[in-house]
């Protein structure tokens, strides 16, 4: 046990030392949520901004400008999207205004539109925009909705009709999930995803570093020559893969707490509170319990990998696709009715993702649970003693 | 002591060295059927062209690789059925045992007499001598990676003997480095040897060979050649030099 400890402690320091690792370990998780979350809320914030105060420049083509459609139209008010509106003949194409650019919205209004009006017939209006153009086609339709919903509560009115004759049904939907399970149900599988995705990362470079980067810098048969049982070192090294993976799925969860709590992501009081009451530390420890066997997994994958390479490069070449293998399930989470069951519960990966939207859901099934940590336990042994047999072949460790 | 009794090595060949070879055989023999002994307080020298084997012999007795057949036996103990207990009473020193840029010449040194299961204070004591002897005081605490060739080497010796080893390993030590560094190591030998350890080297050398050795062993492609003192060895010479005496030895083999 001593060795053992010896051996983690001075590969601990090592890794610490690395520049390389510590960026992927530590530096990166932590920022890359802060970013990608404060990017996309200023970009989408500008952007709401933009299509909300942006003066929309309409056509209306028309043979009459004093139409009735066109004085309703007029009279829109500005809260629902400032715009400057321009008359035009029927002889205009609406498509050149368009595609010129000059002009985002052409609303055609017919010749017979008063008539069918007045005889309560349908009349039809063809706009023309840019679906590219973002947020043309939703300013028309709130435009022509208030005017619709005009005319209609006016012919009800002229065929004395109460709005309750043209109703008959009135459906009030009764959600009865919690917050959490929606949370969890539908967002859940971003957590594990991110856990699973940074846990893998940082198990990949020190794995790589700790065994590869030993033989590529002839310090493994330094090491060798030490009165030190080979499982004791393949264990030694083990643990700091592991906790350098489970260091990067902290670090990337402290970096998404920081982005949600300082960064205004989430708006909403109420989310925000049933967010702060998932994590709670029942949920944090019953994640954990999930993930230090995947880790465990992740690296008993990659160290049988990193002792077979004789190069950093060929480490990283052969580990780079298996990252892809990793991603794959982990996604899983995302499809919608893919839930935990006696049959996903014993697929690694997929289990855990499964499991931990359970988890946020409040909705996971003990025994569910336990088939998920024992699958994962056996996955990880089973990874564990493949590195061993592997670092134990004088080929593998030995140029 | 060190004995070796018809110890053989067989590497399998993977399909591309079967190409590289022009070779059907699955196995590349690297050591075939030697047998030699080395004493305490006399320094035993390996001789052998490139792909003789000697790297093989060493790592083989210094528990690395185990042998296909034969036993090799250190101070009476088996290296396949004890190899802790052989590992820690030898002090092994090559080329190819590499340090650990991220560390300090101090950091390494206490991991290494750690893993020999040393006390805290032993190893304190036995850096102090070590770094008086070579001179290490001054860059203990700078790390390994800032440090010249033979302030490494230095560094290295420190290690190989932290744990004050009864049988000494030295494969090739001096390859690539200049004569004041290499002139460390030829006095690190010397002491070895006033102190009664076993010590075993391999060197392409003569001249080295010449001042250290007591007893030598030729081996050319896995096998013995020669064994015995190095005064027989000159006594039986037909040339007048040491390096083309083992010259001639190596061309009458490979015309064999």
């Amino acid at each position: 046990m001593k060795a053992i400890i010896t051996i983690c402690l001075k590969e601990l320091k090592e890794t610490l030392r690395d520049r390389r690792t510590m960026l992927a370990m530590i530096i990166i998780p932590i920022l890359v949520f802060p970013l990608i979350l404060g990017l996309t809320s200023m970009i989408s914030h500008s952007f709401d901004e933009k299509s909300k105060n942006d003066t929309f420049q309409i056509a209306l083509i028309t043979k009459d400008p004093g139409n009735d459609f066109a004085v309703r139209f007029l009279q829109l008010s500005d809260s629902l999207g400032p715009k400057k509106v321009f008359f035009y003949t029927n002889e205009v194409i609406p498509d050149s205004l368009i595609m010129s650019d000059s002009i985002q919205l052409a609303i055609v209004i017919p010749a017979d539109f008063e008539s069918a009006q007045n005889t309560m017939q349908t009349a039809e209006i063809q706009l023309f925009y840019k679906e590219t153009n973002l947020g043309a086609r939703q300013r028309a339709q709130t435009y022509l909705g208030v005017i619709e919903a005009q005319y209609k509560a006016e012919r009800l009115m002229q065929l004395e009709l109460p709005v309750e004759k043209l109703t008959p049904l009135a459906m009030t939907y009764h959600n009865l999930s919690s917050p959490k399970e929606m949370i969890g149900k539908y967002v859940g599988g971003f957590l594990p995803y991110l856990f699973i995705i940074f846990g893998f990362i940082g198990c990949l470079y020190p794995a790589i570093d700790l065994f590869t980067g030993e033989k590529e810098r002839k310090t493994l048969e330094t090491l060798l020559t030490a009165p030190v049982e080979r499982w004791k070192m393949l264990i030694g090294k083990m643990l700091v893969v592991v906790f350098s993976g489970l260091l990067a799925a902290i670090s990337a969860m402290i970096g998404l707490y920081i982005a949600i709590e300082h960064m205004n992501f989430i708006s909403d009081v109420a989310l925000m509170d049933t967010i702060y009451s998932i994590l709670n530390l029942k949920f944090i420890l019953l994640l954990f319990l999930l993930l230090i066997p995947l880790t465990i997994f992740f690296a008993g994958v990659m160290i049988p990998i990193t002792v077979h390479a004789n190069s950093f490069k060929e480490a990283q070449s052969i580990l780079t696709p298996i990252n892809f293998l990793v991603i794959l399930p982990a996604m899983v989470g995302f499809i919608p009715g893919i839930e935990l069951s006696y049959a996903t519960a014993f697929i690694p990966i997929v289990n855990v993702v499964l499991a931990s939207k359970e988890l946020m859901a409040e909705t996971l099934s003990p025994i569910l649970l336990i088939i998920t940590f024992l699958t994962m336990v056996i996955f990880a042994g089973i990874a564990v003693l493949f590195s061993y047999k592997r670092f134990g072949r004088e080929k593998s460790i030995i140029n | 002591m060190i004995e070796l009794t018809n110890v053989s090595k067989h590497f399998q060949l993977s399909g591309k060295q079967k190409k590289e070879l022009a070779t059907t055989q699955d196995f590349a023999t690297a050591v075939d059927q030697l047998s030699f002994t080395c004493h305490p307080g006399r320094v035993f020298s390996l001789l052998g062209p490139n792909g003789a084997g000697k790297t093989t012999t060493l790592r083989m007795i210094a528990t690395l690789l185990q042998p296909t057949s034969g036993e090799i036996k250190v101070n009476g103990l088996s290296t396949t059925e004890h190899p802790n207990k052989v590992r820690a009473s030898i002090g092994f020193l090559t080329g190819s045992t590499g340090l650990y840029e991220r560390l300090t010449p101090n950091e390494l040194i206490t991991y290494f007499g750690k893993l020999h299961g040393m006390e805290h204070s032993t190893i304190e004591r036995r850096k102090s001598n070590l770094y008086d002897l070579l001179d290490v005081h001054e860059f203990q605490n700078k790390r390994i990676g800032k440090l010249s060739t033979g302030m490494r080497q230095k560094v290295s010796i420190c290690r190989t003997m932290i744990h004050d080893p009864e049988v000494v390993i030295f494969d090739e030590p001096t390859s690539g480095l200049d004569v004041i560094t290499a002139k460390n190591i030829i006095q690190l030998i010397g002491d070895c040897k006033a102190q009664g350890k076993t010590v075993i080297f391999s060197s392409h050398i003569m001249s080295e060979v010449d001042l250290l050795c007591d007893d030598l062993a030729i081996i050319h492609k896995g096998k013995l050649l020669f064994n015995d003192t190095l005064d027989a060895f000159k006594s039986s010479m037909t040339t007048d030099g040491l390096t083309s005496e083992f010259i001639h030895l190596i061309e009458n083999a490979e015309k064999q």
